[in-house]
């Protein structure tokens, strides 16, 4: 493993745990604060217990999340100082307000884990929602800085220089809005099915099937919300790529040839080498018609661009297909659990998918932010930094990636052991409580 | 605008110290507990430092943010050459969060989990210490160097030597010592007060005999810092007040005054912390060429005034946030131990 090759997995193993706790701590914040605003307001013992329950999944994930955003932070700069150099003071900026915004949550996640009978009990309500909304807010500004990197502005770049520096204009380049407004929705839409995927398991176990039934509900109001939303970001999204990334596009969809009435390219492997794209159903005029609402329009194949400027098309072309079967399958979900949510009844068929179904929305996570960032390749900042001119000059960096991948897998199964005590036990407690 | 940054990292470091440095010497007093007080002081611990840990270590990430966006050559500079003590301090700070809040939220309460649990948080809140004492070492020992050509000379040196190895130490005393003054007003129990009394009494003595070493290093490594410290009569003074403040402070303790002992011994470490920074000004580090100023490492004006607006910003809304947090739980006046309203985090 050569030291770029190692410094790339590592931001990206670092990057792909990061998220999923990120993620958690953005949304299910919300979650718990709904449930303790029913208890507040309707005095219901089981939605205070169901605030607890989530409250224990905030405060591991919250942890778990805390400390390796930290690491993230550093390894910026212990991996990629020559990016850092040159972009931190153009998007310091998020990040300044992302620090705030992750200071503000971790005040309030103290006050609200500890503050039971401490505070005024609205004061602390707000606490936990304070929790959820600064998270919210500090995705949004990562993201912000993420997406510089896709549309770099806000500066001149003369002889491999930045001059006229301007942080506003660079937090607010044309990538910002639909990077976030798609991860912010995709977060949403995975934490729902997560949280969704669990109680439906707790309820088929038979137990309190009250409290779980109510968790299942609120979780999947969040998902199928987010889930109906996120196809119409997406489609937004893929259209401004088209405008200042049209190589992304191009790898995404394993177009080859630039052409009128292209085609959209559904699955299929493709091969670099002939520019074809074996075993793939193709619908001519579909992606004219998604990248520039005309279905004659024509789109830029991979052709068109050097070759030293590719993308790996395999990875971006199959994670975005991951994505977007993933994406249709969970509006597919939200649609049918509307059907049986009316009915009043939920079979316990719909129950064993929607357990199937808990990592859906982090798989489509991790498979969307692949095209992103393995999308922007060879790129760091696109079209101005290659990626390896900015990796750190430390040779031996494998080490340092082995040293996460095992730290980080050792998290990950310690994480899972204690959420399985954490569920045996209020499995115990709680059917104890419903035959009292 | 660049003093007003300077003054934010300034406050930063100095706060990450008093405040999370405390939590990581909760963290090394555990290592050596006396048996039959073992799982009190573990309870103390818990209550102590959980609404209040993840707070105290944000200070740390804020000035990681300040240095990369105001200050990115200062922070290339370190993050290339002290890779390897970064990666161990992040190791350390990732085994000691987690480690910490899994011992907390386990549901089964059982001894054997709890004892690894507190094994990893008491060890790597010793190493991650350590490592913070030795990046801050190495930033004056002055061997950072940027020209240099071979691996040992560009990373492993400049955080290696008795500088840094003494500053290692020096954080642990220092840590250690301010958490076990911190916890005595932690706890109604009679015999447990009277062991942090005792603890922070040893290291008191151990801070300043770990000091004592960390200027006999320097003066071995025949640093151009010695020289600067001892002769700047703001960084002589402030540890010279520093020292006279342990009398005050055993006053304080003996007559059971939690909150007015908390503050004389954070006042004490900020003091040596304000002597180091009157010695280092305005350099932020020291390389063979010569110091690194802040001034010549900032970023453009634009940025610097962005970042400055956010910092004042953010400021009027993280501050009386945190200072409602330590109103809630630590200004208050009594301890938390034996309060029925605990029993809500587990």
């Amino acid at each position: 493993m050569d030291d770029l090759l190692a410094a790339r997995s590592t931001m990206a193993f670092s990057l792909g745990f990061h998220i999923i706790f990120a993620a958690i701590g953005m949304v299910m914040p919300f979650m718990m604060a709904m449930a303790h605003f029913l208890y507040l307001k309707k005095n219901r013992q089981e939605d205070l217990e169901l605030t607890k329950l989530w409250m224990k999944g905030v405060a591991i994930l919250f942890a778990v999340g805390a400390v390796s955003g930290t690491v993230l932070s550093f390894e910026l700069g212990l991996l990629w100082p020559g990016f850092m150099k040159h972009a931190g003071p153009i998007i310091g900026m998020p990040f300044s307000w992302e620090g705030t915004a992750f200071f503000l949550e971790a005040i309030a996640i103290g006050l609200f884990l500890y503050g039971w009978n401490r505070m005024n009990k609205w004061a602390h309500w707000f606490a936990g929602f304070a929790v959820g909304l600064s998270g919210f807010a500090s995705g949004i500004f990562v993201v912000a800085a993420n997406s510089w990197m896709n549309a770099p502005a806000g500066f001149d770049w003369v002889n491999g220089q930045a001059s006229n520096i301007d942080p506003v204009a660079a937090m607010f380049n044309k990538a910002w809005l639909h990077q976030t407004m798609h991860m912010q929705v995709a977060a949403i839409q995975a934490v729902g099915f997560a949280v969704a995927g669990l109680h439906a398991m707790l309820l088929l176990k038979g137990s309190h099937s009250v409290l779980h039934a109510r968790a299942l509900k609120i979780a999947m109001v969040f998902a199928t919300v987010a889930s109906v939303i996120q196809p119409m970001v997406g489609h937004f999204a893929a259209q401004k790529v088209a405008e200042y990334q049209p190589v992304k596009l191009a790898a995404m969809e394993a177009h080859f040839k630039t052409e009128a009435r292209a085609p959209i390219i559904i699955g299929g492997i493709p091969d670099v080498e002939t520019g074809e794209v074996y075993g793939a159903i193709k619908i001519p005029g579909v992606l004219s018609f998604l990248a520039y609402n005309d279905f004659n329009a024509t789109v830029k194949g991979l052709n068109d661009f050097p070759r030293d400027e590719w993308p790996p098309i395999l990875i971006v072309h199959i994670a975005f297909q991951i994505m977007v079967a993933l994406g249709s399958l969970m509006i597919a979900l939200g649609v049918v659990y509307v059907f049986f949510a009316r009915r009043g009844e939920i079979p316990n068929w719909f129950l064993k998918v929607l357990v199937v179904s808990t990592p859906l929305g982090f798989i489509a996570i991790e498979a969307g932010w692949v095209v992103t960032e393995v999308g922007r390749q060879p790129w760091i900042v696109y079209g101005i930094m290659k990626t390896k001119d900015a990796v750190t000059p430390m040779p031996g960096v494998q080490f340092h990636f082995y040293l996460f991948v095992v730290l980080y897998l050792f998290l990950s199964f310690v994480t899972a052991w204690l959420f399985r005590r954490q569920l045996q036990v209020a499995e115990n407690n709680m059917t104890k409580g419903a035959v009292r | 605008m660049i003093e007003i940054l300077l003054f934010f990292i300034a406050a930063s470091v100095l706060l990450y110290v008093v405040l999370g440095g405390a939590d990581y010497g909760a963290g090394i007093l555990e290592l050596m507990p006396l048996p039959h007080l073992q799982n009190k002081q573990r309870d103390v611990i818990n209550e102590a430092m959980g609404p209040v840990w993840e707070a105290n270590h944000m200070w740390l990430v804020l000035v990681v943010v300040i240095l990369f966006m105001g200050f990115p050559g200062v922070f290339s500079l370190v993050m290339v050459h002290l890779h390897i003590p970064v990666v161990a301090l992040l190791v350390g700070i990732v085994a000691r969060g987690t480690a910490f809040t899994f011992r907390h939220y386990d549901a089964i309460n059982e001894p054997k989990s709890q004892n690894v649990y507190s094994m990893i948080f008491s060890l790597s809140s010793l190493w991650t210490t350590f490592w913070l004492g030795v990046i801050a070492g190495s930033l004056w020992q002055g061997r950072i160097d940027p020209t240099a050509k071979d691996f040992i000379q560009a990373y492993v040196s400049p955080w290696s030597g008795l500088v840094p190895f003494s500053m290692g130490i020096f954080t642990i005393c220092i840590c250690t010592f301010l958490a076990a003054v911190y916890l005595v007003g932690e706890t109604k129990d009679a015999e447990l007060k009277k062991y942090f009394w005792k603890r922070g009494f040893a290291y008191n003595i151990a801070v300043v005999i770990s000091g004592g070493l960390v200027f006999v290093a320097s003066y071995f490594e025949d640093s151009a810092f010695l020289k600067e410290f001892l002769t700047h009569p703001l960084s002589v003074a402030c540890v010279v007040v520093a020292t006279l403040l342990f009398f005050l402070l055993w006053q304080l303790l003996r007559r059971n005054q939690p909150i007015l002992v908390r503050m004389t011994a954070a006042a004490q470490v900020s003091l040596i912390i304000m002597g180091w920074y009157f010695a280092m000004a305005p350099a932020a580090l020291i390389t063979p060429q010569g110091p690194v100023s802040f001034y010549d490492a900032a970023a453009p004006a634009a940025t610097l005034r962005q970042l400055t607006y956010a910092l004042c910003v953010g400021s009027v809304l993280i501050f009386p946030s945190l200072f409602y947090l330590l109103k809630v739980f630590k200004l208050s006046g009594k301890s938390l131990q034996g309060d029925s309203a605990q029993n809500d985090g587990k």
